[in-house]
């Protein structure tokens, strides 16, 4: 069997539809089938990036029909770099979840289903050329994290779910009717020729449908106003559920926001719109999380608020920002992943989530507090962590655009960030404990977990080189729009003949 | 000169009650507070973007889009088919957008049990 | 292995060794600490390469490397920090979470080592935010107070960091290089609005470092509430990174621009400095705290020194970089004796101390050695830097500074007085009849620290060389020293050995009189073997005060201390948080709202789509 694209998106649903009745086999498999799943897409993952290495970006049809007929997967740089750090960090939150709930009250079945059809809509997302194809598969993941969302019967879940639902079918429709009038204007559904024929489009309509895809997409990236689904959804989920959400979720939406910007379209004010944007949202987001007692919500809105930043540097547009908003986009999967994990643990019999209650923790669960900490301080942009250099890329570049007001307000915010998280790490270690606090011991699943996100964390920190080459050659394939065309269409001069 | 007339007139129809639905369903989703209506309107404006689509794929005088003996002929004469592309983007929205109706109809449900009412101005316990 | 690499790499690995020796043996944990310590500072003084590191880190190239003016501040940092890591063993032990403390306390010396090593902006960044954080861990080791002092310090010391991160960032984007000496040798070239951002951002950087008003507010807490071993170089060390980083830039960058708006800058950070003095010395005197008072003398002290690179002078920037270090020693000392009495006896309230002279005969020597350094008496070292100081001040019209600077230092004698009094002189309290002197482990880096201030304030000229070496390096030209000789300009001098040598012929008069010719005719008594008009105290009449021990003062000055500067952040931090407040109730929890807000945002952006995209 040649490993191809293809198989990232059709492993998994495989494995989701079988999982009913293989369930019946033995209850067991039901767990271990998404992790070997998983392996086996890390696997193709590592043999796409070597093959990448050698012949260069990897388009594949689907079908037999040839681009710009049929739906193809692209595999560059780019892409390819997202979809295996979503399937990396897919893995880890596996082996995070494996028994995450000990007894066993919510069904694992169901939830190990809806994590591989998330884990395959996210991926699919990525790894699509074709834009309905890109809209079937954002409506995959919808339908799974909207699920995912409400899991729990004895918490809030169904309102956070229908919230998010309320909102992501707007963002379905925007996207939708947005993906229509695109096609009553240039006939094709291929993004590379899209992005070909972009040029014949009058202006006026253009920036309707460009205003409709920036909304649509903006809801799912959590753009500020359109982002009043995501601290509840990120709250009321399950533990696992929120570090997907933060890791895979929200990149698939970033992306997608981005390809539309970057590649489908060429007016180039919007960087400017997307900084305005990603600032608001920086701000209102980092202002709202300094005063919230809950502290999975607190982390939601820091996770909205690191968004903001990403968008701020994919707006500012220069490779190095763009290679900046990348490392960031990295750095927070994993930071958020790992916050999110401990925070998970340090909250768990405790039904409100509140920060008070978590005071002298770190001498009860000190491996996990450890591990919070660890979190804190990278996210924060401390060295020697690995959120550092992400920052001082986006900062650099923004000085290169002489941007001076945005550093400050970045930097500003980042006090702001400061405050209330060692807020909670000085409680953690040095509070009084509550009387009668239950603490939960974690499962090894999740220690190994964790233990693999602080490892990250401390040797990209150390040593960013190490993955800031993929990065590099992710950023350069991003805004190389021309080279992304011919790598789809190659033989793009016959074709329009055709056409005439 | 009537054929056009007739085409222009059907078109105007078609996309006018397209974005009446969208409204119509932008109405309820907005202003109606029972959650029920709320889901019922995002069907609504399913229902209208579909129309839509399907109006903007229509070619004047085109034929339906299928290989049949008739069509065929049709087409050896210089009919054109009708845009298929969009109809078939349609079906596969119909069948997402009743997927999402089932899990929105279940999450209603699961609401009013936990919540006692189905208003969704009283359901913000989750806020700020 | 290049020695300055191999320097913070026994730091670093010694504190991650430190947290996990003490699952084997807190002990051990303190220990391993000391032995790293130790080992870097054989290696820095044994050093014999001095060849730059050059380290290539995502993308960047990192530069240590070791100048004469770095020399300095080395040699300080890491013999104070030897001695207060074997005074912490002794202090710490018993206490818990020791793995942690240690962690922290190594990592802030390895912090500090790496930033006087680096060349280049980015490593010193990364140091100076390890040495922040890892200072913020200790700061909240003792628990949180209600002052909420570790947040606050946070929060200041961000504000420092991200205003040097700032102006280091707009400086690459201008001379498309890191290096330190890249920006020191092409800051004049720059535009003057730059030149005035990017000096001033470094400047408040470095002066929230050195606790200079109005950046000092989180300083008296957060020496107060550590534990005393780490206060000792928090204090002590720490502070001098903003020291060494001011000087850096007031010296090598400002010099060099002939923008004469500069200059106005190194003028108010000289006022901001004497006030810091001023004001400082007014809180040490009425506090009862022992701890609380050096905090506050620690924060006055600072401010003469910054007032010293700020004026500029040679003789100005050897006194304030001469105050530095004796400042180092004898705060140092003084924080060690302040620490061993607060674990002799349980308590650092003056009022309730006392007479702890007999009981405690080297803790208080140490501490009376460092008292008169401190308020500037021959024929220590703090006279040394005190007299330079001032005269550099005359010589380069800075009267009202002068005023200033007596005021405070006049003052300082009045808290000095107490500090003495209050814990080791007068009448002897019952609770505090057992208590023993300090464990030796304890006394011999006091004592050492205190021979070393009699030492340099004799030979003060052993200083002066590195200092004159490292005032070269940045640039001031040559600098003219004599090992015992101080000299100003006007060929005034001060010949310190004379002052020695009739000092010690007065003290050995006294002493051979007192002690040995009267022997028979001596004899021990207690404090209470006194007649008072005919009376002879009971066991429990009072015969000293120490409470309100300075009323008039109080009094006098009370119309001038009614809000401190805590007061109006405290407010404004109450005010923003309203505001905060306000702002997340735009998440009503209403999801129709959500919807609405996003139709209406799409509205919106489609009515105005020409202004925003064409």
């Amino acid at each position: 069997m040649v490993i191809s694209p293809v198989h990232y998106v059709a492993v998994p649903l495989l494995a989701a539809f079988l999982m009913p009745l293989l369930s019946k086999i033995n209850r067991e498999f039901v767990r271990i089938i998404p992790g070997l799943v998983l392996i086996y897409l890390g696997y193709v993952s590592v043999t796409l990036m070597n093959q990448l290495a050698e012949t260069g970006t990897i388009v594949e049809t689907i079908a037999g029909w040839s681009a710009p007929f049929g739906i193809n997967l692209v595999f560059s740089p780019f892409t390819g770099f997202l979809a295996s750090m979503m399937t990396a960090m897919a893995f880890i939150i596996w082996i995070y979840s494996y028994r995450f709930k000990k007894v066993d009250s919510e069904p694992a079945q169901r939830f190990y289903i809806l994590q591989m059809m998330l884990v395959t809509g996210t991926i699919g997302i990525v790894l699509t050329g074709d834009i309905f194809n890109f809209f079937v598969f954002m409506e995959i993941t919808a339908i799974s994290a909207y699920a995912l969302t409400a899991f729990y019967r004895h918490r809030d879940g169904a309102e956070a779910g229908f919230k998010y639902l309320l909102i992501g079918s707007f963002a379905s429709t925007f996207i939708l009717l947005a993906i229509v009038l695109l096609y009553s204007q240039v006939g094709t559904l291929n993004m590379a020729e899209i992005a070909q024929r972009m040029h014949t489009v009058p202006m006026p309509m253009k920036v309707s449908i460009l205003i409709l895809f920036l909304v649509g997409l903006g809801i799912e990236a959590e753009m500020f106003p359109l982002n009043g689904w995501a601290p509840d959804a990120y709250s009321q989920a399950p533990g696992p559920v929120g570090v997907t959400f933060a890791a895979l979720v929200v990149k698939a939406g970033v992306y997608g926001l981005i390809r539309v910007v970057y590649t489908l379209f060429d007016i180039p004010s919007v960087g400017e719109f997307l900084i305005i944007m990603g600032a608001v949202t920086l701000v209102i987001s980092e202002v709202a999380a300094l005063k919230q007692t809950n502290i999975k919500r607190m982390l939601a809105y820091s996770s909205i608020g690191q968004m903001g930043v990403v968008l701020i540097a994919f707006g500012i547009g220069t490779t190095e920002a763009v290679f900046g908003a990348l490392f960031l986009m990295f750095n927070h999967a994993i930071i958020k992943g790992l916050l999110f994990m401990s925070g998970s643990y340090l909250v768990y019999n405790n039904p409100e989530k509140e920060i008070k209650y978590l005071s002298g923790y770190g001498m009860k669960m000190p491996v996990i507090s450890l591990f919070f900490s660890l979190g804190a301080l990278a996210i924060v942009g401390l060295p020697p962590f690995a959120g550092f250099w992400s920052k001082l890329y986006i900062l650099m570049s923004a000085a290169d655009s002489s941007l001076y007001g945005l550093i400050a307000l970045i930097l500003a915010v980042s006090i702001i960030e400061i405050v209330y998280y060692f807020r909670v790490v000085g409680r953690l270690y040095f509070g009084k404990p509550a009387e009668g606090s239950i603490m939960h011991k974690a499962t090894p699943g999740g220690i190994i977990a964790m233990s693999i996100l602080s490892i990250t964390i401390l040797v990209v920190g150390f040593y960013p080189d190490i993955i800031s080459s993929y990065i590099h050659n992710a950023a350069e394939a991003l805004l190389d729009k021309a080279q992304y065309i011919e790598n789809v269409l190659p033989s793009v001069n016959d074709l329009t003949q055709i056409q005439n | 000169m009537s054929s056009i007339d007739y085409n222009q007139i059907m078109s105007i129809g078609i996309y006018g009650s397209a974005i009446g639905l969208i409204l119509i369903g932008l109405y309820a989703v907005l202003m109606k507070k029972h959650l029920t209506k709320i889901v019922i309107g995002l069907s609504i404006i399913d229902a209208g973007i579909h129309l839509l689509f399907v109006a903007i794929g229509y070619i004047d005088n085109g034929t339906a889009p299928i290989f049949s003996p008739k069509g065929l002929e049709m087409m050896a004469a210089g009919k054109t088919m009708v845009d298929p592309v969009p109809q078939a983007l349609v079906l596969t929205a119909i069948v997402i957008g009743f997927g999402v109706t089932a899990v929105a109809l279940s999450l209603v449900i699961r609401l009013y049990r936990h919540n006692k009412t189905a208003r969704i101005d009283q359901i913000k316990s989750l806020k700020w | 292995m290049n020695s300055l690499f191999l320097i913070i790499l026994i730091l670093m690995g010694g504190a991650v060794l430190a947290y996990i020796a003490k699952k084997v043996n807190p002990m051990l944990s303190s220990i391993v600490s000391f032995v790293a310590i130790a080992s870097a500072a054989a290696v820095f003084f044994l050093m014999a390469d001095r060849e730059p590191v050059i380290l290539h880190i995502g993308g960047f190239e990192l530069q240590w490397g070791l100048n004469a003016y770095s020399w300095v501040f080395g040699a300080m940092v890491i013999s104070m920090a030897t001695l207060a890591s074997l005074y912490s063993i002794a202090y710490m032990k018993g206490k818990d979470r020791l793995g942690y403390f240690n962690l922290n306390f190594t990592l802030s010396v390895a912090a500090m080592m790496g930033i006087l090593f680096s060349m280049d902006w980015i490593s010193f960044f990364i140091f100076w935010e390890i040495m922040t954080w890892s200072s913020f861990l200790i700061i909240v080791y003792n628990g949180i107070s209600e002052g909420k002092i570790g947040i606050k310090y946070m929060i200041f010391s961000a504000i420092g960091g991200y205003s040097m991160l700032m102006a280091m960032v707009i400086t690459k984007s201008q001379i498309d290089s890191f290096l330190i000496a890249d920006l020191i040798s092409s800051f004049s070239s720059m535009s003057l609005g730059l030149q005035a951002l990017i000096g001033v951002l470094f400047l408040i950087a470095f002066s929230v470092k050195s606790a200079v008003m109005p950046l000092h507010v989180w300083a008296p807490r957060a020496y107060a509430d550590s534990p005393m071993s780490y206060t000792s170089i928090f204090s002590g060390l720490l502070s001098k990174m903003g020291v060494f980083g001011l000087g850096i830039m007031l010296i090598s960058v400002f010099s060099k621009t002939t923008n004469g708006n500069i200059f106005i800058y190194s003028e108010v950070l000289a006022w901001l400095g004497a006030i810091t003095g001023v004001i400082a010395t007014f809180y040490a005197i009425i506090q009862t705290d022992a701890k609380r008072l050096l905090a506050y003398s620690s924060v006055a002290q600072l401010g003469y020194i910054v007032v010293g690179l700020a004026i500029g002078t040679k003789l100005s920037v050897m006194a304030a970089l001469f105050m530095a270090i004796m400042h180092a020693i004898f705060k140092g000392t003084l924080f060690m004796v302040v620490g061993a009495v607060e674990k002799q006896t349980g308590t650092t309230d003056m009022t309730k101390l006392g007479a702890l002279i007999r009981k405690m005969p080297w803790t208080f020597v140490a501490s009376l050695m460092s008292i008169i350094a401190l308020a500037g008496i021959p024929p220590l070292g703090g006279f040394v830097g005190k007299w330079m100081l001032y005269e550099s001040m005359i010589t380069s019209d800075h009267y009202f500074l002068i005023i200033m600077t007596f005021l405070s230092s006049t003052a300082a004698f009045l808290y000095s007085y107490r500090f003495l009094f209050g814990i080791f002189l007068g009448q002897e309290e019952k609770e505090f009849e057992n208590v023993k002197e300090a464990p030796a482990i304890m006394v011999v880096p006091m004592i050492l620290l205190a021979a070393s201030l009699f030492f340099f304030g004799v030979f003060p000229g052993y200083i002066f060389e590195p200092i004159a070496n490292g005032m070269e390096y940045l640039g001031m030209g040559h600098v003219d020293w004599n090992m015992t000789v101080l000299s100003n300009g006007w060929g005034n001098h001060v010949d310190t050995l004379s002052i020695v040598n009739s000092v010690l012929t007065v003290f050995g008069i006294a002493f051979i009189f007192l002690g040995l010719k009267n022997r028979k005719k001596t004899r021990y008594v207690t404090t209470k073997d006194i007649h008072t008009g005919g009376e002879i105290p009971t066991e429990n009449d009072n015969l000293t005060y120490a409470v309100d021990f300075y009323k008039p003062f109080e009094r006098a000055i009370e119309p001038a201390m009614k809000r401190k500067m805590d007061f109006y952040y405290n407010k404004f931090g109450e005010g923003i948080e309203t505001l905060f407040d306000f702002v997340r109730r735009l998440y009503t929890g209403n999801g129709q709202t959500y919807a609405l807000y996003v139709v209406i945002f799409l509205v919106i952006l489609l009515i105005f789509s020409e202004q925003i995209f064409f």
